[in-house]
């Protein structure tokens, strides 16, 4: 937990206010326990005013969970949610300053999609007037003035997606939550609403909670990840440093790819050890000739991935997969291969980075 | 955390019903729908029963042997047992080769005889009796099985045919596709998943047609009466000549295939495969 | 598929899509059409014919067994029967009550359901489910056993007038008056309309439910906003059914109804069987007919109404 109350610290991206109080999200010692299992054991997080955080982990790491206590849909056996510096845990869901984007979007398929957007300022009693006024300025925003009067049925996903999230907007939160808002779209438009999300995440300046599994996903459009596991946040920081300077084994083999090898590595090379050694595939460089730290190395198979391929190199003291571009080499061609970087981790933590230079 | 600001959340968490009116709710439906069953039923063993009491003024077997000594009683019992089955097999035989069609084949009239079927319903019972009597008349069907079975099978139409209808319909194509291409007929991959797969449904189907079956007054005894009697007719006459106790000894002989069915047929009842073939899809 | 690539494609050359196979599905789904027309339609023509008077034909032999019928003297028929019937006051009184009846049995019970099914639906737990469970059981009863129980319940010896006396309250006797028919029509219709209801709602993924808490609505507003018009269409099929089957009850009225005035399925029946006029008796299933076709004709519209919202139309 100090640890990263540290990191919070160490990466000063958003303006924090006076020492005493915090606008945005913060959740202090939030437990939950169901069926006997602890799912969130003792959560803490803080999501800064107008930042963007994800929530990434696989499956089952309680990430939803979390993200349904903050949101009001299921009570936390203890802890605390502040959102502007109120308590809102005692609140059900419809008296919090929040508001969510559902994974399946969940829009009333009865009503139209002016009526979907429109629904939770009816609720607050606005004028019919200020009502339709907010709406069509929320569609412009979300570029959906032409399907006013569809059905949520007769839209596609990402139009329903940009519903959804007009829904959300249209309310004016103070925190804005997302489950899951891209796993239902196909690849390319993935990356569309993505951007559009942050785009317009960014210019309102709203404090936004997205849950992924996705680690692209999450990379690109976050200003800070949390990575959870087994109900706990494993590493909480920048992207970029996520990569290269991941907390723990469980975050370096889950954000992009990684060869672990047991043992220790000495001088280029892997010897037997206990500890555990990582090592990111593009740091792994093959060349057909020689070099001072190099190591004769045997293509066994090489795997496209389109503008990049994978080889898989055998050494005598390790296989490792390394990534290349270019022209790649065929299996059995003989060369040499290098490690450039290395992590190693003792008992799950990372203890050493080490660079090795020309 | 203490317990009250525990239980504060859980009732955030949810939606708020008032515990004591739903309480109040869940007795009142109890002595509702149970009530009359069981104040009927503890007549069966009753001696004899003096109002205000609540409880009889003691307990006998009497009665039972009475309902069971008796001839015709046991051959309603029969009688009823033996048309309800008969009128399962026919209504199967009739309707579930049409449930398949409308379920599976896009052709000329289906939407028209989907709600044909329907415009069945429609028609009150007691009108639609007493203008089948006035043909049954004419055609000489008037006190004969076989016009107490049309009478029969004409009330199970409707189950027969949407519910399976809706359970052939919910299989997968894919499923009947990947069967195909593994080699099989079109009468294999009908009989080996097709068929297993809607089974729940037809069940449903067979066990609504058997209790709607075993349950007609009306149609037996406006055209059966007196020659042919099943239960239910037979009650007609028994709640009148006989004492209470009889009436209740009949009532739960009558009820037991009934609950024998609903507990066999309860989780799919329940379930939905009912309430999904009342959709005209 | 690729042990044995050669059959596989082969058969799939063969098969036809269904759907093209018109004649067959028309062919599969005529024998039940075929009795309907036969045993339904042809009957209601024939009665509807005798109503107005044509006494012809297969009609022939009621028309002699029967007293007071109205022959037409021409053949496009006569309204007499009509008249008669309509200017009867006691069934124009059968007839209220009938209307009545079925009104307040049908709101009844579709209150009750939407009860258990929101229960179900916003609640759960164990309770919930055994409150939709119990409502099931009806279902299960022969209507003569379950008439002739609620008689019992409700009579003046009968279970809530023992329980009344415990306390030296003198409570009114239900049994054989109107209030026991809507009771008895309540009892009998509730386990359909719940199982309607009840899948209706639990159709609905509680994301419909939670998207409104999280935009600000509170119970009322999720049931009224939310609730209902989604599961609009099971809702009305609950509403038709039970409105149709209590407008065309007969066992429920017999058993526990008063003599007169009572429903029209009882006057049905007793004009046929103890007054012997069969035609006063069709005419009367005809005015029946009309009323649950109106309510058919909702149930028609729904379904379309269902298939048009889910694009299918």
């Amino acid at each position: 937990m100090t640890l990263i109350e540290e990191i919070h610290s160490t990466t000063p991206i958003h303006r924090e206010t006076d020492a005493g109080g915090l606008r945005g999200l913060r959740v202090r010692g939030l437990h939950k326990v169901l069926g006997g299992r602890t799912i969130i054991d003792n959560l803490d997080l803080t999501v800064r005013d107008g930042e963007l955080v994800s929530l990434l982990g696989p499956s089952g790491c309680g990430k939803t969970t979390t993200l349904r206590m903050i949101a009001g849909f299921l009570a936390p056996d203890a802890g605390s949610i502040q959102v502007h510096d109120r308590e809102v845990s005692d609140l059900g869901a419809e008296k919090r300053p929040s508001a969510m984007v559902f994974q399946n979007y969940a829009l009333w398929p009865h009503m139209t999609v002016q009526n979907n957007v429109g629904f939770p300022l009816k609720l607050r009693r606005l004028g019919k007037k200020e009502i339709e006024q907010r709406v069509d300025a929320v569609l412009a925003l979300v570029n959906l003035l032409h399907h006013k009067n569809s059905r949520p049925a007769r839209i596609s996903g990402g139009e329903q997606q940009r519903v959804a999230l007009a829904r959300a907007l249209v309310q004016e939160p103070e925190l804005l939550l997302l489950d899951e808002p891209l796993s239902n779209l196909d690849a390319k438009l993935r990356v569309k609403v993505r951007e559009d999300i942050r785009e317009i995440q960014q210019r309102l300046g709203i404090t936004t909670l997205i849950v992924t599994h996705d680690q692209e996903e999450a990379i690109s459009m976050s200003d800070r990840i949390a990575v959870m596991n087994a109900g706990k946040i494993e590493q909480f920081s920048r992207p970029a440093e996520l990569y290269s300077r991941p907390e723990t084994e469980f975050v370096a083999t889950f954000i992009g790819s990684l060869n672990r090898i047991e043992g220790a590595l000495v001088n280029g090379v892997i010897v037997p050890g206990d500890d555990v050694v990582g090592i990111r595939p593009e740091d792994v460089v093959f060349t057909l000739h020689a070099s001072f730290d190099a190591r004769p190395a045997v293509v066994e198979r090489v795997v496209p991935h389109g503008h990049f391929h994978e080889i898989y190199l055998k050494r005598d003291d390790a296989t490792l997969r390394a990534f290349a571009s270019g022209l790649p080499p065929a299996p059995g061609d003989r060369g040499h291969a290098s490690i450039q970087n290395a992590l190693t981790f003792r008992q799950g933590r990372l203890v050493t980075t080490t660079r090795v230079t020309a | 955390m203490t317990m009250i600001t525990k239980r504060a959340r859980k009732s955030a968490a949810r939606l708020n019903f008032s515990r004591p009116l739903s309480g109040l709710f869940c007795v009142l439906m109890v002595v509702f729908i149970l009530g009359p069953l069981a104040w009927l039923g503890i007549r069966a063993f009753a001696e004899s029963w003096t109002f205000p009491n609540l409880g009889p003024d003691g307990w006998t077997l009497r009665w039972w042997s009475v309902v069971l000594g008796d001839e015709t009683l046991g051959r309603a019992v029969q009688n009823s047992l033996a048309l309800a089955a008969l009128t399962v097999l026919v209504s199967a035989c009739i309707c579930l080769p049409a449930a398949y069609a409308f379920a599976r084949y896009e052709f000329w009239g289906r939407r028209t005889f989907l709600i044909g079927l329907f415009a069945l319903n429609a028609f009150p019972k007691m009108g639609l009796y007493v203008t089948i009597a006035s043909l049954f008349y004419a055609l000489n069907l008037m006190s004969t099985v076989l016009g107490v079975l049309i009478v029969h099978v004409l009330g199970t139409v409707v189950f027969m045919t949407w519910i399976p209808a809706a359970a052939f319909a919910a299989v997968p194509r894919s499923l009947e596709e990947a069967a195909r291409d593994a080699g099989a007929s079109k009468l294999r991959v009908f009989f080996s998943v097709t068929f297993p797969l809607a089974l729940p449904g037809i069940l449903v189907a067979a066990v609504m047609s058997f209790l709607a079956s075993f349950d007609e007054a009306q149609g037996s005894y406006l055209i059966g009466a007196p020659d042919i009697m099943t239960m239910p007719t037979q009650m007609y006459t028994l709640v009148l000549n006989y004492p209470n106790q009889v009436a209740a000894v009949f009532s739960i002989l009558l009820a037991i295939p009934s609950v024998a069915l609903l507990l066999a047929a309860h989780k799919h009842i329940v379930g939905g495969t009912l309430a999904e073939g009342f959709q005209i899809k | 598929m690729t042990l044995a690539p050669t059959r596989g494609s082969k058969r799939r050359a063969i098969a036809t899509p269904a759907v093209a196979r018109r004649p067959l599905g028309f062919f599969l789904a005529l024998p039940p059409i075929i009795l309907i027309l036969l045993f339904v339609g042809f009957p209601i023509v024939l009665a509807f014919a005798f109503s107005i008077g044509l006494t012809g034909g297969l009609n022939h032999v009621i028309a002699s067994i029967g007293l007071n019928v109205h022959e037409a003297e021409n053949w496009w028929g006569t309204p007499a029967a009509y008249i008669e019937v309509l200017s009867n006051s006691r069934i124009l009184r059968d007839l209220s009550v009938t209307v009545g009846v079925t009104a307040l049995s049908t709101v009844t019970v579709i209150f009750l359901a939407l009860g258990i099914g929101l229960f179900l639906k916003l609640r759960g737990g164990r309770i919930a489910r055994l409150l939709s469970g119990l409502a099931i059981i009806p279902l299960f009863i022969p209507v003569v056993i379950a008439s002739w129980a609620i008689v019992t319940f409700y009579s003046g010896d009968g279970f809530v007038r023992s329980v009344f006396a415990q306390f030296g309250v003198e409570a009114p006797v239900w049994a054989f008056t109107m209030v026991a028919v809507v009771i008895g029509s309540v009892w009998t219709s509730l386990p359909f309309a719940v199982l309607m209801i009840t899948s209706g709602l639990q159709a609905i993924p509680n994301a419909m439910i939670e998207a409104a808490r999280d935009a600000g609505a509170g119970f009322l507003r999720i049931v009224v906003s939310i609730l209902i018009p989604m599961a609009f269409v099971p809702i009305l099929i609950a509403v038709t059914f039970t409105a149709i089957g209590v407008v065309g009850s007969f066992t429920v009225p017999y058993f526990t109804g008063p003599n007169a005035p009572n429903m029209l399925g009882v006057s049905m029946s007793n004009y046929f069987s103890a007054f012997n006029q069969p035609q006063q008796s069709v005419v009367m299933a005809f005015i029946v007919f009309v009323i649950a076709s109106g309510i058919a004709a909702a149930y028609v519209w729904a379904n379309f109404r269902s298939a048009k919202d889910q694009g299918k139309v």
